[in-house]
């Protein structure tokens, strides 16, 4: 069976294409949009000593796709966007979806076709949840994106997109939902951990438990439950066992890479700063943006925990242990300095 | 001798009637979901005197999200459809520009006003046949030239007209762009975006904003152009992103006053500034730091005229700041504060048949300059005659 891998050449795209070859799937075609990030995936190839095909697809132009899928038993959406405008965020994770859906629907009459998207857990409803209640993949999805960060509104619609054209055309789909992927190559903080303002860091995790997925664990759920047959119509929450709480995080942070000052933000005073900023954005109509407001506050920090047993149920291991990975990442982000602006 | 910019429309914001005066709120549309249109949205959401009630866009999902995020009532993806259902006073067109000459005869003809982003077009023939097309139709045009109605920039108008920088000798305008940033690296990892399908590439998207600092001095005709372009970049992408040139230069004269434009897309911080030199002073408006400042003639004798000068331009810093805080407390200090002064002016004139807050001659005069530069910086794209489109 072909395996195409949209968005091959990123973060977690790499790791789901070694994954995959150390599950023996060989037979794979690597999507990229810039043919300069298909480097490291020839590397791969050869470290590997494989051979497996890339192709350079824009997934905004639904015409280059159809030729992209053709053959393709099974394919892994990775691909979306993490940042920038807000049109170009819905453009490159929803459109690109719906586009890559448009083209799975026309082959699924003569070539059926299993689909597994990466969403996240900035689709759920995470406050109609008690504060740090433990959610698993029950939980109904966002009723409000608008309301939340950017990023989750795109993959909220994404996930939305992917179960309406799989309730129209029923091929089969696997959705997973992964925390905070983290490794190294990626990112030092997620907001979960905190913000950087005026030039100070905003510590605003306290001692919640950060819900992190280190690439290689998040890669190897991907692989399994997009190989197992009883994942069909599934939805898979992707998280780590033996996670830090953010404070834990940020004291490593600190002694093992950088020191950090950073100003701790307790709950409360996080809430009240953030309906002020709410009262303050209406009342100056729009001067600042309301980067804080209560709904987007309870979502992000309120603490909420996240259970991956449904996920080891169809036989995923943690392939790193969180120690590990984190020490992992710090040795990366210690010979990789962010450069000063 | 007469400048358009001598003789500012302003509207003091303490002086703005309030919401109320305005009788029915304009109904306001915006055709094309991109990038820009969050900034006309976010614009029109507190903005007195007129509701944004639909949204459109051929990609049902770019429409979706602007209408969802701004609670905008209705969204659609056929133009025709929208302005036959919502009988809009005003559509905002903020597609890529090869779309704004049917889209804007589209909408006079449906009984609506057109307020465009830049540019105005592809070619100045083309708008030329669109501001005839909206004068047909008895309907009122805008652009968004929003930078020059920026606070910094009223109060430089405000000072021009007053005479404190005397007769203007000569101008410069710049202006940057980040390639490294979200939306350059947009056109720049996409050769199929439309930036590149244009006669004059990255320059016709931004170079509007040089010019139309520029043009408003040259009130009796189109000055000479001699345009450079060239590329800083070295790397290489082997396809049509390799043909964008990033670097613009552009000399302009015509009788005594002479201008120069700058659009630089390496140099750090990216700059955005209006320089005059005047027989009485030298002023700087700086779209940055949002500051006016002059260059006064020096008062003081011999190593003291030397002492003192930078602690007076420090002093005038200080003052523009103060302004600032001011404005930020009174909550007139929106980012696109611009947009704002622009937006009141040009519904007010729909509403009075009043002025317009930018003439026609003076959109129609920047499309012939940047007809003109294209000619010279892409010869092989266009054509040198391409530039015969008289005033309306």
């Amino acid at each position: 069976m072909k395996i195409l891998i949209t968005g091959a050449g990123g973060f977690l795209g790499k790791r789901i294409v070694e994954r995959l070859l150390a599950h023996g799937q060989t037979d794979l075609r690597c999507m990229v949009r810039d043919v300069a990030k298909a480097q490291g995936l020839r590397d791969l190839a050869a470290r590997h000593n494989v051979e497996f095909e890339i192709v350079s697809v824009n997934m905004r132009n639904a015409a280059e796709i159809p030729a992209a899928i053709s053959g393709c038993g099974l394919i892994i959406h990775a691909a979306a966007a993490l940042k920038g405008s807000p049109a170009e965020m819905f453009m490159d994770s929803c459109v690109a979806s719906r586009n890559l859906l448009d083209a799975v629907a026309a082959m699924q009459a003569t070539s059926p076709v299993r689909v597994v998207q990466i969403s996240s857990f900035g689709a759920i409803d995470v406050n109609s949840q008690p504060r740090g209640a433990l959610l698993d993949e029950r939980v109904p999805m966002e009723p409000h994106p608008e309301k939340r960060d950017l990023y989750s509104y795109t993959k909220l619609r994404q996930e939305q997109i992917f179960w309406e054209y799989q309730q129209r055309f029923r091929f089969e789909l696997v959705v997973l939902r992964p925390g905070v992927i983290y490794g190294p190559g990626g990112g030092r903080f997620s907001n979960r951990v905190g913000l950087e303002l005026f030039g100070r860091f905003m510590h605003l995790g306290g001692s919640n438990l950060l819900p992190l997925t280190f690439v290689d664990n998040c890669a190897e759920a991907i692989v399994v439950a997009a190989l197992s047959p009883q994942a069909a119509g599934q939805i898979y929450n992707v998280v780590d066992d033996d996670l830090p709480t953010s404070r834990e995080y940020l004291q490593r942070f600190s002694q093992q890479v950088q020191p950090m000052r950073a100003v701790p933000v307790p709950f409360f005073v996080l809430m009240a700063v953030s309906r002020a900023v709410e009262r303050y954005y209406q009342r100056s109509k729009g001067q600042l943006p309301a980067i804080f407001t209560p709904y987007k506050t309870m979502a992000m920090w309120g603490g909420n925990r996240f259970t991956n047993a449904k996920l080891k149920a169809i036989g995923w291991k943690q392939l790193i242990p969180t120690n590990e990975g984190i020490a992992r990442s710090f040795a990366w982000f210690r010979e990789n300095p962010v450069a000063k602006k | 001798m007469c400048y358009n910019w001598a003789c500012p429309v302003s509207i003091s914001p303490s002086l703005r009637p309030a919401a109320a005066d305005f009788g029915p709120a304009l109904r306001v549309g915006i055709v094309g979901c991109g990038k820009i249109a969050d900034a006309h949205a976010e614009v029109l959401t507190f903005l007195p005197g007129a509701t944004l009630v639909a949204v459109c866009d051929r990609e049902v999902l770019l429409a979706e999200q602007l209408a969802k995020r701004f609670a905008v009532p209705r969204y659609y993806t056929d133009a025709a459809e929208m302005l036959a259902a919502e009988k809009l006073d005003v559509v905002h067109i903020t597609t890529p520009p090869a779309a704004h000459l049917p889209l804007t005869k589209q909408c006079v003809e449906a009984g609506a006003n057109v307020f465009l982003e830049k540019p105005l077009t592809l070619t100045a023939p083309e708008s030329v046949e669109l501001i005839r097309a909206v004068e047909a139709a008895g309907k009122r045009l805008a652009m968004n030239y929003w930078p020059n109605f920026e606070p910094q920039m009223m109060e430089f108008k405000q000072r021009l007209a007053a005479g404190e920088f005397g007769e203007p000798v000569h101008i410069e305008a710049s202006i940057g762009y980040d390639l490294g940033g979200a939306y350059g690296q947009a056109l720049m990892s996409d050769p199929n975006h439309w930036v590149h399908r244009m006669p004059g590439k990255l320059f016709q998207n931004i170079m509007d904003h040089m010019f139309n600092r520029i043009v408003p001095f040259f009130p009796d005709g189109d000055p000479e152009v001699q345009a450079f372009g060239f590329k800083y970049r070295t790397e290489i992408r082997n396809d049509s992103t390799d043909a964008l040139l990033d670097q613009l230069r552009v000399v302009l004269r015509s009788g005594r006053l002479s201008a120069y434009a700058t659009l630089a897309s390496q140099a750090q911080p990216v700059g955005n500034t209006l320089k005059l030199y005047g027989t009485r002073a030298t002023v700087e408006v700086d779209f940055n730091l949002r500051t006016v400042v002059t260059t006064g003639s020096q008062r003081y004798p011999s190593s003291l005229g030397r002492l003192f000068p930078p602690f007076q331009q420090a002093m005038q810093y200080l003052r523009q700041g103060r302004k600032n805080v001011r404005a930020f407390r009174q909550h007139r200090f929106h980012f696109f504060a611009g947009m704002t002064e622009l937006l009141t002016q040009y519904y007010a004139a729909i509403r009075s048949g009043g002025p317009l807050p930018i003439s026609y001659a003076e959109m129609l005069s920047t499309a012939r300059i940047m007809d003109e530069v294209n000619a010279q910086v892409y010869p092989q794209n266009n054509t040198p005659n391409a530039t015969d489109g008289g005033a309306a």
